[in-house]
């Protein structure tokens, strides 16, 4: 366990060493956000309207919901795996006593950490400069689901990014372009990231409910907001709960099929 | 324990994708992909005893490096078999990893942006290494190889020299009972050798580490190993003490004559390969199954003062192998 808080500290000097980068990366999701709450205040303009179920109030929460659901679950360093394994660095861990995985696990959570205390920051801020009108939950077991759901959450994206990121031990070149492609659009996209997922028709929807991708996002936020309620709410935890287990299965299926085709290229 | 290191028929096939030059190769290779099997270990056998320090000799591309990827549980074998400490290599145990470090002169495990004390701290929970033999390592460690004054210098600031030494800390603070070195002075100053040679050489005679080692620097080898195993095209082609290699791979023996009085050198040249001529010194080349018939003839025929029959230099032999011209 100590080995795992050691890289925590280490991953968090490393991050610092970049400021510029991490600063740049805070001022970018600042101005999405003003963006963003600029253009839907403006076509809720009324706050009797009503589109979707959304209403002035809920379609801002969502927004802010999002921006913060993002920091949480999306953040991640392992987006360098494809790298380390095309480039051979991967080698310096597999010679290690330690899980690569977890040092991964550990290094996001690093991330996830650093990217959370700055985003309440700046949302606290953005909240008393522009006054939203926000909806806020006051129901505790429904903020305990909104927790385990996070919680999935965060494992669920964690297996998608490793598998896109471990197909470079088939594809070395292909890795970056698996990447913005699967996580940066088509998961963005399908997990609510762009716009709410009720929006869709409703067999679209339902289709979707059964890939692990509205767990990612628009499900927790859904629960927050009260539009999910009940046995919907158990049903969808089991879902995402099996496709945790059926990613890490996967997952750790192709990492050792990847390692026994890894040839420690150019190292 | 008495084999540290066993390998029996080891085989290592890699399928490599070809492509041919060019955007129009490019674009074929996307379609219809040319994959083409390379051979890089052919069935290799040999067993290592612990504390020895071996040097694995042999042209680019022979194999060396994938041994060591495979000893070290890197690669996993096409078939054969691999014993490393009593431990399959590619099941990568703790107790296993613990246990050994494999160097590689052209890779940093350093993390860049940082000094290298936090890559050591990091080594240090990761190994598990108790904090009073931490600092007793690395005190020692950093002392031998005269790092001690860049410890909290940025790993990037660093010149190579200093950074391979850091390297050599970092891979050393468990205390390896198998160390494997992959070119460690390449990129060096001479003065840099040096001190990572004689390092190398401490380490292996106080800690009884079993040590195999792969360089292109004759001095490495002639300096340090013992035993020396050389490898081409994914074959052992020798393996045994550095001296006999003379006496294995030597298809000459070296005459050198000190002339009395100036002759005509061509004449000379009828009995051997010339190979250098300073008055009053000439050094032949003939093959050594004729080296008693020459040295008569020379004695018979020419005004000699001093005559000697030598072996072909090391240096010579290992420069051949780099080559690849020996073949068994």
């Amino acid at each position: 366990m100590k080995k795992y808080f050691q890289i925590f500290k280490i991953s968090f000097q490393q991050e610092f060493s970049y400021r510029l980068n991490f600063i740049m990366w805070r001022v970018r999701n600042v101005l999405q956000i003003i963006l963003t709450f600029f253009l839907w205040s403006s076509v809720f303009k009324n706050p009797q309207t009503e589109v979707f179920g959304y209403n002035q109030g809920k379609i801002l929460t969502y927004v802010f919901g999002i921006l913060l659901l993002r920091a949480i679950v999306f953040s991640a360093r392992a987006v360098d795996v494809a790298g380390e394994i095309s480039n051979g660095n991967i080698t310096n861990f597999l010679l290690k006593p330690v899980s690569y995985f977890k040092y991964w696990a550990t290094r996001d959570i690093a991330s996830k950490v650093l990217n959370l205390v700055f985003s309440v920051f700046e949302i606290t801020i953005l909240f008393l400069i522009l006054k939203p009108n926000l909806f806020l939950q006051t129901n505790l077991i429904t903020l305990f689901a909104v927790l385990i759901s996070l919680i999935f959450a965060i494992v669920l994206f964690f297996c998608l990014l490793f598998i896109t990121n471990i197909s470079a031990f088939w594809m070395p070149e292909n890795g970056w372009a698996a990447q913005f492609l699967f996580i940066g659009i088509i998961t963005d996209f399908l997990s609510g990231g762009v716009f709410p997922l009720d929006v869709l028709p409703f067999t679209l929807q339902r289709a979707l409910y059964s890939t692990p991708f509205p767990y990612l996002l628009f499900f927790p936020l859904q629960v927050y907001l009260g539009k999910i309620t009940g046995l919907e709410i158990v049903r969808g935890l089991v879902t995402s709960g099996a496709w945790v287990f059926i990613l890490f299965v996967i997952l750790k299926f192709i990492w050792a099929r990847g390692l026994r085709r890894y040839s420690a290229e150019g190292r | 324990m008495d084999r540290a290191i066993v390998v029996d028929r080891l085989v290592k096939n890699f399928e490599v994708t070809q492509k041919e030059k060019g955007l129009r190769g490019s674009i074929k290779s996307v379609f219809s992909p040319k994959k083409q099997t390379v051979h890089a270990l052919r069935g290799i056998s040999f067993a290592i005893q612990p504390g020895e320090l071996v040097g694995f000799i042999g042209p680019n591309g022979a194999g060396k490096t994938t041994t060591l990827k495979i000893l070290s549980g890197l690669l996993y074998p096409t078939s054969g078999f691999v014993q490393v400490l009593e431990h399959d290599p590619w099941e990568k145990k703790s107790e296993f990893l613990k246990q050994i470090s494999l160097v590689m002169g052209q890779k940093n495990q350093l993390w860049w942006d940082l000094p290298a004390i936090e890559t050591f701290e990091l080594n240090k929970e990761i190994y598990e290494i108790p904090r009073r033999d931490y600092e007793k390592n690395l005190e020692e460690l950093v002392t031998l190889l005269g790092v001690g004054k860049l410890l909290k210098t940025q790993v990037r600031r660093l010149s190579l020299g200093q950074r391979m030494r850091m390297e050599l800390v970092a891979a050393l603070l468990h205390k390896p009972k198998a160390l494997f070195l992959d070119e460690p002075t390449i990129g060096l100053d001479l003065i840099g050798q040096q001190k990572v040679r004689d390092f190398i050489y401490e380490y292996n005679r106080k800690n009884n580490a079993t040590v195999i080692l792969t360089s292109h620097n004759m001095d490495d080898l002639t300096n340090l190993a013992r035993r020396v195993i050389v490898i081409d095209d994914g074959r052992i082609l020798f393996d045994g003490a550095l001296e006999e290699l003379t006496g294995r791979f030597a298809k000459e023996k070296i005459i050198k004559i000190s002339l009395s009085k100036e002759v005509d050198v061509k004449a000379i040249g009828q009995i051997g390969e010339v190979k250098h001529v300073l008055f009053p010194e000439v050094i032949l080349s003939v093959p050594r199954s004729v080296v008693a018939v020459a040295a008569a003839e020379i004695l018979q025929n020419f005004p000699v003062d001093d005559l000697t029959i030598e072996e072909v230099p090391i240096e010579e032999i290992i420069k051949k192998v780099f080559k690849g011209e020996l073949t068994k």
